[in-house]
């Protein structure tokens, strides 16, 4: 993609819907030309007419051409992107943001914490990751989600965990019928944490709440700010730096993140 | 090029012929206001309106094709840019234009504009360039630079590309005398005192490029300042330097949509509000107004050195003139800064 036309979207097309959960669906896009991404770069997504928003796909960046979006329904662009069916015609910008800083990851024991859609830019980054897990000591995955019937990709984590370098946990709000898992909120998965804490790098994504009492749980445990990598939502409209409102402090996220280290940006006030 | 004088007869005469835009807001004007204009202190409109529309169609898109935004249009002599304004330009060329990602409608009319500045011969009650490593003259960043005095100009052309349109529009000019230079200087010397002098009692004293150590937006020390704004967006729509913007789409027909990019306002509660309405979703990072206007006067005396080396205000007081709440940008600095 020319930088001259990077507010117009690229037409792509939308060829399948997964309902993920009650809230949340997976869009699968095939864009005419496969739009190269790292895991954790963001697309801006066009319901032509609508609006844009911004979404971190939740696919292996190994494969391009066919690209997942997972979206929440939370307002209008996300009600209206709920209701496409697939043949339908969408648009594409990006990727824009940095991604996940997997190549300083070579001997860490890596820690993924998600809440709720927070897990759909961490699978990218999961399967990332999966694809070669020679380079990293470990990955250890902790979810948790407000009910079973939220639960994100469900059907993959005995697959995930499958491989002796990878262990997930996953946890629900509240107790409910069928579930023999954990209960609580995802910080209750990161008490005496049993990994090697100086060769920890955590990556956190979910809501701002849970950011927030995730970060203080961590460092509660030992990891320092260094060791945190928290995935950032602000309004954004361009994603290519420009437009200025996704600012923390100096930083864009659209252009300096998504994902920061939580150093960078521990003193701003209103982080979370 | 240096030293040359051009009366001013001459230049109202080539510039009737010439598709010029006086500096304000850029627009076309009757060519004696533009010459007067150019001995008055700096307008209250910057050349921004033209060079970074408010309002601007950015392409076309609808099933299965897109389409690139209209042609720039013809290069143009903006005419009467302040030192100021070619500060403004300088911070917009680094923030616009040189990062990854370049501001396709700026970059073309950039691009495209001869830039033709004037010293200061008066200077505004708020301008307090010299507050912030500037001077009321212009040393920098133009192709044409008009120094007024006596009957004319002293003419400086710093590219080829003036040269170029000196040559265009027929101006010829003839070696300036050694009385028009030192009128120059006088004149010159003059405005930069009156500048520093109505700024004194401000305490403002910031070197170009240096990041001010400023409360954060979170620190209520900027209430007593946010008390008084009224969130008009009056302040970011004046800044020659303020270019935040916001895209949204139209629909002009059965699948073909158009993507607009608009000005806007990093004071006002909807900039910065996201989605979800549930209560473990924080609407907006910035909930406060004088969290906002803290954002905006740590971007411009904080951030933006950090970001580019450049301080992100230029000193051109507009804000001030433009504010409703009475807000002097001056007094809000100098009683915050260490
Ligand atoms: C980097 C990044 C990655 C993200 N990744 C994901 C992800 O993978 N999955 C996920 O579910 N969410 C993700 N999000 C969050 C997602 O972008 C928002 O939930 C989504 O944009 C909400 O849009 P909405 O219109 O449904 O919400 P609303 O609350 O309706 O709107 C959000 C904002 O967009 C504006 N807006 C709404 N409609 C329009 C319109 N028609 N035209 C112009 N503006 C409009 C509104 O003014 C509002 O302030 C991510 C966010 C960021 C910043
Ligand atoms: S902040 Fe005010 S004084 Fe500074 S450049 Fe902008 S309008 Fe001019
Ligand atoms: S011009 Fe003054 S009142 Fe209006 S938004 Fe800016 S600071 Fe507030
Ligand atoms: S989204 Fe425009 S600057 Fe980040």
């Amino acid at each position: 993609m020319s930088t001259s036309d990077s507010y117009i979207p690229t037409p792509t097309e939308l060829v399948e819907v997964i309902d993920e959960t009650p809230t949340i669906k997976t869009l699968v896009l095939a864009p005419a030309e496969p739009m190269s991404f790292k895991a954790g770069q963001f697309i801006q997504l066009t319901l032509p007419g609508v609006g844009e928003g911004p979404f971190t796909p939740s696919s292996s960046p190994s494969h391009p051409e066919r690209i997942s979006i997972t979206i929440l329904r939370t307002g209008t662009v996300t009600e209206r992107l709920h209701e496409c069916r697939p043949g339908q015609v969408l648009g594409l910008r990006g990727p824009f943001g940095k991604g996940y800083p997997i190549d300083k990851l070579a001997g860490k024991e890596v820690l993924v914490v998600g809440g709720g859609v927070g897990l759909a830019p961490l699978r990218a980054l999961i399967l990332t990751l999966l694809d070669d897990l020679d380079p990293i000591k470990r990955m250890s995955i902790r979810y948790g989600a407000r009910g079973m019937e939220e639960l994100l990709f469900r059907r993959e984590y005995d697959q995930w965990a499958s491989h002796a370098k990878v262990d997930m946990q996953v946890t629900i709000d509240n107790p409910q019928p069928g579930w023999q898992g954990p209960t609580g909120v995802v910080t209750t998965l990161l008490k005496d944490l049993d990994m090697t804490l100086p060769e920890c790098t955590a990556f956190v994504c979910g809501p701002g709440i849970m950011l927030q009492f995730t970060t203080q749980a961590l460092e509660a445990e030992g990891l320092t700010a260094e060791q945190i990598y928290l995935s950032m939502n602000r309004r954004m409209s361009c994603g290519m730096g420009l437009c200025g409102r996704c600012n923390i402090g100096k930083y864009y996220l659209c252009k300096d993140g998504p994902d920061m280290n939580y150093a960078l940006i521990k003193d701003a006030p209103n982080v979370f | 090029m240096t030293g040359q004088y051009l009366s001013r007869q001459k230049l109202a005469e080539a510039l009737a012929d010439e598709q010029c835009l006086w500096s304000a807001a850029g627009e076309q004007v009757e060519v004696c206001e533009m010459i007067a204009g150019l001995s008055e202190p700096r307008s209250p409109l910057s050349p921004k309106g033209w060079l970074y529309p408010s309002l601007q169609s950015v392409g076309q898109y609808g099933d299965g094709f897109t389409s690139p935004p209209a042609e720039a249009p013809a290069p143009r002599a903006i005419i009467g840019l302040r030192a100021c304004e070619l500060a403004a330009l300088k911070y917009l060329d680094k923030m616009l234009l040189e990062g990854q990602f370049q501001e396709p409608v700026y970059r073309s009319r950039r691009k495209s504009a001869v830039l033709v500045s004037t010293d200061c011969a008066a200077a505004a009650p708020t301008c307090f360039c010299t507050s912030v490593g500037g001077l009321p003259l212009a040393d920098d960043g133009y192709d044409v630079n008009l120094s007024p005095v006596e009957g004319g100009f002293v003419v400086d052309v710093a590219s080829d590309r003036g040269r170029a349109w000196l040559a265009a529009a027929g101006l010829e000019c003839i070696p300036a005398s050694a009385d028009q230079l030192a009128q120059r200087d006088r004149i010159r010397r003059a405005v930069t005192e009156a500048v520093e002098s109505q700024n004194r009692s401000t305490g403002l004293e910031v070197a170009q490029g240096q990041s001010l150590v400023l409360p954060d937006d979170g620190d209520p020390a900027w209430q007593r300042y946010a008390a008084d704004c009224v969130e008009c967006g009056a302040c970011t729509n004046i800044c020659p330097t303020c270019y935040c913007f916001y895209l949204y789409d139209q629909a002009l027909g059965p699948g073909l949509f158009e993507r607009v990019r608009t000005w806007d306002s990093c004071i006002l509660g909807t900039y910065h509000r996201m989605a979800g309405t549930t209560s473990n979703m924080k609407p907006t990072p910035r909930p406060r107004l004088r969290s906002r206007l803290a954002n905006r006067v740590l971007h411009k005396f904080t951030y933006a050195p950090q970001q580019c080396g450049l301080l992100g205000c230029v000193g051109c007081g507009r804000c001030i003139e433009a504010c409703l709440g009475a807000i002097d940008l001056r007094q809000v600095v100098g009683e915050l800064q260490p």
